[in-house]
């Protein structure tokens, strides 16, 4: 069904409609416009003399613009209409849309044209779970405006819309009676705005008062001219980069006073806000394009870190919030969201996205900027993660009511089970967040040596991530299967299901050498490797289901890290392995990867299976493409030097990436393929098998 | 009633240099509404040097609202942020100060200390 949804957006405000333009959201429904969690405008449909529009084609110009073709008609049966309405929707704070009608008759002709609208002012919140609402309506039709407003006490939300030329409004709609010469036309433009009082200073600019059209086109150009430009000659891969630019243009997200700079917001529609783990990944994928997104992640994360303890919000000092929310459950703290901190590996994820800001970027400024909130970081995986006292990052929430209960990324109530399928008890230490803490201490050493200026700090940090290491390698270690246990439960013992995180592990660097290579048996072999890419879940565990959520579907954001682990190891095959099967799946989704799909064989299913939901474009899933890119390349800052070191999928006979922005100003790195000697080289359709 | 808002600024004023607000630069302006008067706190951070006052100078962010709710947020019972949302306090100018003002609040009685 969200297929035929056309979503548009601007920061967080976005708009979902049908193919024509309508949007008649049920209480349960994502259709509407949507600013800052709320629902703006439920109802908002057009008519000429009382007769729904049909739609010939939509036309999405860019991502916050869309044109429709309409023409009046019985639905079913297409009639050649005299008359045709375009519908030209911007999104800025609310909307803007033009309507265009033509007569295409060589007589004259009088029309009622009318735009239908209400509003239920719902919650993000309210729509996912159904719940009802607890203020007051009102409505104020007038002055050629219709005002619709919700009050619940001090909250206040309302949406205003009035037109040019004017139209009569009543307190349902805006109607327009029109008259058209033989071949004539009418323009009309209605605009929609949302309104939140003594909320509207907490807005950034950026984000307030409808921003020209123009200027954000011409920042859109000036987005994909700052990347670094792709050359290859495997032509799909060309779609998926500009894709992938494209996207995550529209995913940046402006905070509450953030002033004009934008990070990475979650996903579309309903993770258009901050999460630490989305926001920090997502930055960490495109540093070697867009390293400004990671700037302002690590400043904007830093400013709301935690500083007290507060049970309902899972916060205490030095913790990484995990959720943003601005709408009325969170305003009247039905929600924890104002933000939420039950996550336990943006924390550690902070240090390691602000070392690897720095190695890119040779951005000092920043790091000594936000030496104390990394400090805190670090303090926090010791004083506050640590739940049962063993030295291991553990997690529980606190608000058990309306806090998280799995706090890493597989945060589905069934993501963390052992192999016969049984779920552990709390609190649970997830392995990768042992890998996350281990490279976060590694790196604050490297920071605290050669920028912070403290030796002993860094001395008892490499200490500790030496100490981490050992005793990991030790606990964690399945013997009889040669794999790390998903977790530790709460006596100790090891949650034992053979799962995808052994790859971010080798990301980490916590894994020991010696094991490394048994490791990469397990992601590389049939259980794990589905031909597209690594598996959630291995198959043959209690709980594997191809199209579970975190048990056994395919995510292509861990696919990207796990790449990046193996060339950490000097896995450089089965990393380009992944990157191929990656990258091919991403063909079938016309460049726009999805958050998840299904683990089933490649060689059974022949195209990747897509997981059914609703959030799409995801923010770490654009990503992907572009970590892929690092690691086919080889891509590793070495002091002021970029290392280059490729190693192609077969079928890609050459990879440049131009103009790579960093520490070394822009620099070019070229990659060649290996292709058969002595034949004519042959590039293949798909680049994995 | 104690005056926990005029308790909590002269422990911020007594601090002079505060940790938590080392990346804020900026004068908050709080005006205390009590039913016809208005009480006026300005806060002045430059990295970290917390200087309070209440004597009227330029503000970048100014935040008004009912005294009961700010004796609720200098107790850590009314959380600031939450408040803002719902329109209990109305912010107006840099929010990016409030934001960072928060870091020194007090988190709910309720909920201790962890370690």
């Amino acid at each position: 069904m969200t297929d035929d949804l056309v979503k548009i957006l601007h920061g967080n405000t976005f708009v979902v409609s049908d193919a024509r333009g309508d949007i008649e959201a049920t209480p349960a429904d994502a259709a509407g416009l949507f600013s800052y969690d709320t629902r703006f405008l439920s109802k908002w449909v057009l008519t000429v003399n009382g007769e729904r529009l049909n739609a010939l084609s939509t036309d999405d110009l860019s991502y916050f613009e869309t044109r429709y073709f309409l023409i009046p008609g019985t639905g079913t049966v297409y009639v050649d209409s005299k008359l045709s309405v375009i519908r030209r929707r911007a999104v800025s704070n609310g909307f803007r849309e033009t309507l265009t009608v033509l007569n295409h008759d060589d007589k004259p002709i009088d029309l009622s044209l009318r735009v239908e609208a209400d509003c239920d002012f719902a919650d993000l919140f309210e729509v996912k779970d159904k719940l009802a609402k607890k203020g007051e309506y009102t409505r104020e039709a007038g002055r050629g405006r219709l005002v619709l407003v919700y009050v619940r006490e001090t909250f206040r939300r309302s949406t205003a819309v009035t037109a040019s030329p004017t139209a009569a409004v009543d307190e349902q709609g805006l109607t327009f009676e029109i008259h058209l010469e033989p071949h004539g036309s009418w323009e009309a433009q209605l605009d929609v705005v949302v309104n939140f009082p003594g909320l509207e200073e907490l807005r950034a600019p950026s984000n307030g008062r409808a921003r020209a059209r123009a200027n954000m086109e011409a920042e859109l150009q000036r987005w994909i001219d700052g990347a670094p430009r792709l050359a290859c000659d495997w032509e799909p891969l060309l779609n998926t980069y500009r894709r992938s630019l494209v996207d995550l243009a529209a995913l940046r997200f402006s905070p509450v006073s953030a002033g004009r700079r934008s990070l990475p917001a979650a996903g579309l529609p309903w993770f258009m806000t901050i999460f630490g783990r989305d926001s920090i990944l997502t930055s960490l994928q495109a540093l070697p394009f867009t390293p400004e997104l990671a700037a302002t992640t690590l400043s904007e994360l830093g400013i709301r870190q935690g500083t007290r303890s507060d049970d309902f919000r899972d916060e205490d000092p030095g913790r990484i919030l995990h959720e943003m929310r601005y709408g009325e459950m969170t305003a009247f703290e039905e929600r924890p969201h104002s933000p939420y901190y039950g996550c336990a590996d943006a924390t550690p994820l902070y240090v390691v996205l602000l070392d690897e800001y720095e190695r890119w970027t040779g951005d000092r400024k920043l790091v000594r900027e936000l030496e104390s909130a990394a400090r805190a970081a670090l303090r926090w995986i010791d004083d506050y993660a640590d739940l049962q006292g063993n030295g291991y990052i553990s997690y529980q929430r606190r608000n058990e009511e309306t806090g998280l209960e799995n706090q890493c990324w597989k945060d589905s109530w069934d993501s963390i089970s052992y192999s016969d399928g049984r779920l552990p008890g709390f609190p649970r230490a997830t392995c990768e967040l042992q890998g996350y803490a281990y490279d976060a201490k590694r790196r604050g050493a490297r920071l605290a040596r050669t920028i912070w200026r403290d030796a002993e700090f860094a001395e008892e940090l490499e200490r500790q991530a030496e100490s981490l290491k050992r005793r990991f390698n030790r606990d964690f270690w399945v013997e009889d299967g040669k794999y790390f246990a998903l977790a530790l439960d709460p006596d100790g013992n090891q949650v034992d299901a053979l799962t995808s995180n052994n790859g971010h592990l080798l990301w980490s660097g916590i894994v020991d050498k010696s094991k490394a290579k048994a490791v990469v048996r397990h992601l590389m072999g049939p259980r794990l490797f589905s031909g597209w890419g690594v598996r959630t879940l291995a198959e043959g565990e209690g709980r594997y289901n191809p199209i579970g959520y975190h048990v056994g579907t395919v995510w292509p954001f861990d696919n990207s890290f796990i790449a990046w682990g193996l060339r950490r190891y000097g896995f450089k095959d089965e990393a380009t392995r992944v990157a191929a099967g990656i990258l091919d799946a991403a063909d079938f989704f016309d460049g726009r990867l999805p958050e998840a799909f299904g683990g089933y064989e490649r060689s059974v299913t022949k195209y990747p299976v897509q997981y059914p939901t609703a959030c799409s474009p995801q923010a770490w899933s654009t990503g992907a493409p572009l970590l892929l890119l690092r690691t086919m390349l080889g891509l590793e800052p070495e002091g002021d030097h970029l290392i280059v070191d490729p190693a192609l999928p077969v079928g890609m006979g050459h990879l440049e990436l131009l103009d790579i922005p960093g520490r070394w100003g822009r620099v070019d790195a070229f990659g060649r393929g290996r292709v058969s000697v002595g034949k004519k080289p042959r590039l293949r359709q798909q680049l994995g098998t | 009633m104690a005056d926990q808002t005029a308790t909590f600024f002269e422990s911020l004023r007594r601090r002079g240099h505060e940790p938590l607000l080392e990346l804020a630069e900026g004068t908050l302006r709080f005006d205390l509404a009590n039913g016809g008067d208005v009480a006026h706190w300005f806060v002045s951070v430059d990295k970290g040097d917390v200087t309070v006052s209440r004597s009227r100078r330029r503000a970048d962010c100014r935040i008004r609202g009912p005294r009961a709710v700010f004796e609720g947020i200098a107790t850590g019972e009314i959380n600031a942020m939450a408040a803002a949302l719902r329109g209990a306090i109305v912010v107006e100018g840099d929010a990016e100060l409030l934001t960072l003002f928060q870091r020194v609040l007090p988190g709910p009685p309720s909920s201790k200390e962890a370690p």
